[in-house]
C-alpha cells in the first residue's frame, strides 16, 4: 500500500471555519434580535427607577438586580436558544454530514459555534452595559474579578443546557421550541419576571440551583461586593458538567 | 457556451493527475482494488436496506451503482464512505479500513452526498475557501469555481443558487482535495441537459487522470455512457455486475420495434420472420423484439400484407431493458412514460 500521510486541518482551517460561522450568525439578522434587542429592552424598561435606588457600596438596584438579570438573558438566549437551533439546522440540512466526509472534524464546527456564541454574548453584554452606563449611570461591580468568573461559569452552564437541547431535539423547529421553553422555565424560576423573593419558596429553591437563578444571584453578590455563595458556584459548575456529559452521550452528527 | 466547455475540460487536468499518479501495483501482483466491499449488510429497524453486497472496484475504474430508489444504493455508498457502520461486512478503500483509518481516508476520498447541503448563508467563494483549508494541496479556488462554470455566481450565497448550481458546487467541493477515489451520489439529478453533459465530461476527465469513480445513479443513460462496469442493485442485493454492454446482452433481445397498426396484423405474419423473437399486441399497439435488421424486416412484411403502420419506432436494447429482464420491473418509473 502506498503511504498516505495523515493530514489534520490546523489553525488555518479553524480560523476560516470561525470566520464562516461568524458570517452565518451575522447574516441571520432575525436571530440577533433576541439576544441583543430583548435584554436592552428589559434594561430600558427597568433602569430609570432602579438607577436611583442605592442598595449598598454606592451600587444601585440597577447594578445589583437589573444588570445581572439582563446579562443572564443574553447568555441564556444565545446559549440555550440560538446555538442549539443553529446546530440542529446544521445537522438537519446535512452540513455536519458533509463536513464529516472531509478531513475536518465536525467537532471543529461545534467549537467554532461555541466561540461565535461567546462573541455574541460579549457583544450583547457590551451593548447592554454601555446603554446602562451612558444612559442610566450604571456602576462597575465592586468585585470585578468575581463578576467575570461568575460570567464565565454561567456561560459554561448555559452552553451545557444548550448542548442538551441540540442533542435531543429531532428537528430545527423543535430545537427552537425546546430552547425557548427551557429559557422561559429557567428565567421564570430565576427571577426574570420579578425578583426571586416573590416566587414560592420551593420554586425559588429549585431556581437557585439552575443556571439562570444561580448565575443572577452570584453576579448580584459580586456586584455589591459580598462574598459569592459557594452553593451558586457549585450549582453552575454542576450544570456545566452534567449538561456536557448528557450532550456527549446523546449527540448525533446526522 | 464554448468558453464554458473549455473550462470544464480544464477540470480534467486539475482533477488530480498531474501531481498524483494512480496507485502503483503492489509487489508485482495485480493492483490493489481501489474499493473493496465485502458482504455488506445494513438494517434500519424493521427494514433491511442492504441484504448482502460485495463490490470490488479497480484503480482507475469508473464503476456504476445503478438501481431504483430504495434499492440500497445510497446506504451502500455511505458505508463505503465510512459514514454508516455496516451491521456486517467490511469495506476497504485504497487498502484503508474506512472506519479505523478515517483520517487517511478523508484525504484520498472525495464524496458528493445526495442530500447534504452547505452553509446556506455563505457564498460560493467563501465555501470553496473554507473547504480548501481542509486539504494539504487543494485546487485553487478560482480555478475550481471556473471549472464548474460558477465564476459569475462566485459571490452568490448558497441559498440563492439554482438547484443545478448547488449541485455543481457540491461536486466541485468533492474534487477540491485532489482525491484518488471519488464517490458521486446522483451526479446529475436536477441538472439541465447542458449541465449534465458538462458533468459527464468531468467524469471522463477524472477517468483520464486515473481517478477511481464510484457513480451512483438511477439514470441509465449516464451509466451506459460513463461506466466501465456496473452493479445493478435491487432490494439490497447485486443482481448483476458487468460492463454496460454485457448487461444489455442480458436483456434477451437486441432490438425492439413498436408501431400502431391501422388494421389487424395477420396471425403469424411477424412471428414467422427470422429476425423476430417475440411479439406482443396491446390493442392496436404492437411491440416486436428481435435481432438483426428488425425494423427493415417488420416494415417489409407489413407492407406486403397491406397493413399500414404508424408511429413506428425502433430502439436498441439498453440497460433499462436488462434491468426489466433481471428484476421484473423498470429502473425508473418516470422513464417508462417518456419512452
Amino acid at each position: 500500500m502506498t503511504e498516505i500521510p495523515v493530514y489534520r486541518p490546523g489553525p488555518r482551517a479553524f480560523g476560516q471555519m470561525l470566520i464562516c460561522e461568524l458570517k452565518m450568525v451575522a447574516r441571520d439578522t432575525a436571530g440577533l434580535i433576541v439576544p441583543i434587542g430583548m435584554p436592552v429592552l428589559i434594561l430600558v424598561m427597568n433602569a430609570s427607577s432602579a438607577g436611583e435606588h442605592v442598595v449598598a457600596h454606592g451600587r444601585t438596584a440597577l447594578d445589583v438586580f437589573v444588570l445581572p438579570l439582563v446579562f443572564a438573558i443574553v447568555m441564556a438566549t444565545t446559549g440555550i436558544v440560538n446555538m442549539p437551533s443553529f446546530l440542529a439546522a446544521y445537522r438537519h440540512s446535512g452540513i455536519l454530514r458533509r463536513l464529516g466526509v472531509t478531513p475536518a472534524s465536525p467537532m471543529m464546527v461545534l467549537v467554532a459555534q461555541a466561540v461565535v456564541g461567546i462573541v455574541q454574548i460579549a457583544v450583547g453584554i457590551a451593548v447592554a452595559y454601555a446603554v446602562a452606563m451612558l444612559a442610566f449611570g450604571a456602576n462597575t461591580p465592586v468585585n470585578i474579578g468575581a463578576a467575570l468568573g461568575v460570567l464565565a461559569l454561567t456561560v459554561a452552564a448555559m452552553y451545557a443546557v444548550g448542548l442538551i437541547v441540540a442533542a435531543l431535539s429531532p428537528t430545527p423547529n423543535s430545537a427552537v421550541a425546546i430552547g425557548l421553553t427551557l429559557f422561559f422555565l429557567l428565567g421564570a424560576t430565576g427571577g426574570m419576571f420579578g425578583g426571586m423573593q416573590n416566587l414560592p419558596e420551593a420554586v425559588a429553591t429549585i431556581g437557585q440551583w439552575l443556571p439562570f437563578g444561580a448565575g443572577v444571584q452570584a453576579l448580584s453578590y459580586a456586584w455589591i461586593g459580598a462574598p459569592v455563595e459557594a452553593a451558586h458556584l457549585v450549582a453552575l459548575a454542576a450544570n456545566a458538567v452534567f449538561g456536557t456529559v448528557i450532550a456527549a452521550v446523546f449527540f448525533r452528527w446526522d | 457556451m464554448l468558453g464554458c466547455r473549455k473550462s470544464w475540460v480544464r477540470l480534467l487536468t486539475i482533477g488530480t493527475g498531474a501531481r498524483r499518479p494512480p496507485l502503483p501495483s503492489v509487489g508485482g501482483m495485480s493492483s490493489t482494488p481501489a474499493v473493496e466491499a465485502e458482504r455488506l449488510h445494513k438494517r434500519y429497524r424493521a427494514k433491511v436496506a442492504v441484504e448482502e453486497i460485495s463490490l470490488s472496484v479497480g484503480a482507475g475504474e469508473v464503476f456504476g451503482v445503478l438501481g431504483r430508489n430504495g434499492a440500497g444504493k445510497t446506504t451502500t455508498v455511505e458505508m463505503i464512505a465510512g459514514l454508516r457502520r455496516p451491521d456486517r461486512g467490511t469495506v476497504r478503500v485504497l487498502g484503508l479500513d474506512v472506519r479505523r483509518d478515517r483520517a487517511r481516508l478523508r484525504q484520498v476520498l472525495g464524496v458528493q452526498l445526495q442530500d447534504a447541503t452547505l452553509h446556506h448563508a455563505l457564498t460560493v467563494t467563501e465555501l470553496v475557501r473554507l473547504y480548501a483549508t481542509f486539504y494539504p494541496d487543494p485546487v485553487p479556488a478560482g480555478e475550481l469555481i471556473e471549472s464548474v462554470s460558477l465564476t459569475d455566481s462566485a459571490r452568490t450565497r448558497f441559498d440563492n443558487l439554482s438547484g443545478g448550481q448547488q449541485q455543481r458546487l457540491s461536486i466541485a467541493l468533492a474534487l477540491i482535495g485532489r482525491p484518488r477515489v471519488v464517490i458521486l451520489d446522483e451526479l446529475t439529478t436536477g441538472l439541465d441537459p447542458e449541465a449534465r453533459r458538462h458533468m459527464w465530461a468531468t467524469v471522463e476527465g477524472l477517468r483520464e487522470s486515473g481517478v477511481t469513480v464510484l457513480l451512483v445513479s438511477h439514470a441509465m443513460e449516464e451509466v451506459e455512457r460513463l461506466c466501465d462496469r456496473v452493479a445493478l442493485l435491487d432490494a439490497g442485493r447485486v443482481v448483476a455486475l458487468d460492463s454496460p454492454a454485457g448487461l444489455v446482452r442480458r436483456a434477451g433481445f437486441a432490438q425492439r420495434v413498436t408501431f400502431r397498426a391501422a388494421s389487424p396484423v395477420p396471425e403469424g405474419l411477424l412471428e414467422g420472420l427470422a429476425e423476430v423473437e417475440r411479439v406482443r399486441a396491446d390493442g392496436d399497439r404492437v411491440t416486436v423484439e428481435g435481432k438483426g435488421d428488425l425494423l427493415q424486416a417488420v416494415s417489409v412484411a407489413l407492407v406486403r400484407a397491406g397493413v399500414v403502420a404508424t408511429e413506428t419506432r425502433s430502439v436498441q436494447a439498453n440497460l433499462d431493458d436488462a434491468f426489466v429482464a433481471l428484476t421484473g420491473h423498470r429502473l425508473d418509473p418516470e422513464e417508462e412514460s417518456t419512452r
